[in-house]
């Protein structure tokens, strides 16, 4: 093995260590339980992220009834569906979907500040607060979809959602062909946060 | 209504020196001591043993020890290892745990590990 990949695993081991005796000392002294990190951790990997989103597309694919309530009232339709609760919460009540169709496609951005679908996106990706990115995705949306690997035919109209403190978009991408015979769940799978971010579409596995 | 303490936690982070990594939407943990470090500082300031901008302020300025020191190699950056020097520091400085302690125990669990 070469020297580098031991001195990669002597710091992971040292790291791990460091950890556990935080751990250890700070439920020793009941400051938190063994619980507490999980608890904690529990609502991003259950509560608040893009697997809310996915379950929202994926009835949109398989509903087009519901697709048209999503678009037309996004917090309501989201409430027909076995969400978590922070979903119409202090941010949640503010999204607006809109579906791409073979004539559009949609991209949301947010120029001013923070604004992210977080309930149903999870964590923006690092470049979505960048201010090129911000910028350039407003003026030149076509070049930097291009950028992203997606370039959009002349023919499809590109319209760029400005996400704010009032409303925060989030884009229902097209379902992808070949996926006819897919279950909910297996539909859910091919929903990323870039699909409905609008920097990329659905893809079939 | 709601607007949870982790999300306002995570929300100020994003765009910032200390933004921790993600991808595809959710955090992402190398391993389980990250996911436990992450875990433990959010816990912590969650329940008032300190500010999460104070904890933050500890993180930057960590990050930017970090980045004095390895001016133009960014081979060996990971972020989880600023984070336990800021969460530490933390818990030393807000009196929770003294550095002996810690010192101890830190021997104990590296010992355990090996």
């Amino acid at each position: 093995m070469s020297e580098r990949f031991k001195y990669r695993g002597d710091r992971e081991a040292h790291s791990a260590a460091r950890v556990r005796a935080l751990e250890a000392l700070l439920i020793k002294k009941g400051i938190i339980t063994d619980r507490t990190v999980d608890t904690v951790l529990e609502f991003f990997e259950t509560k608040m992220g893009p697997f809310n989103g996915a379950k929202i597309v994926a009835r949109a694919w398989i509903d087009p009834a519901f697709k048209e309530r999503l678009v037309a009232d996004t917090s309501k339709a989201i409430a027909e569906l076995d969400l978590p609760d922070g979903m119409a919460g202090a941010e949640g009540e503010h999204m607006r979907a809109v579906a791409n169709t073979p004539g559009v496609h949609n991209l949301i951005i947010c120029t001013l500040c923070s604004c992210y679908p977080w309930p149903v996106l999870g964590l923006p990706p690092y470049w979505y607060k960048d201010p090129t990115f911000r910028s350039r995705a407003a003026r030149e949306p076509r070049a930097v979809l291009a950028e992203f690997g997606l370039p959009i035919s002349e023919d499809v109209e590109v319209k760029v959602w400005d996400s704010s403190a009032q409303i925060r978009w989030f884009v229902v991408p097209e379902r992808p062909a070949g996926t006819e015979g897919l279950s909910e769940t297996d539909l859910e799978a091919l929903v990323t946060p870039e699909a409905m971010m609008g920097v990329a579409v659905a893809k079939a596995a | 209504m709601l607007t949870q303490f982790e999300h306002f936690a995570i929300t100020e982070m994003m765009g910032q020196p200390d933004s921790p990594p993600r991808a595809n939407g959710t955090l992402c943990f190398g391993s389980d001591w990250e996911r436990t470090s992450f875990g433990i500082a959010l816990a912590l300031a969650k329940e008032g043993y300190f500010e999460w901008d104070d904890f933050r302020n500890e993180l930057i300025t960590s990050i930017r020890a970090w980045e004095d020191e390895h001016p133009s190699d960014y081979s060996s950056w990971n972020y989880y290892e600023q984070f336990v020097t800021a969460l530490e520091s933390a818990v030393v400085k807000t009196n929770l745990l003294t550095a002996s302690e810690l010192r101890e125990f830190f021997t104990l669990s590296d010992q355990t590990s090996q």
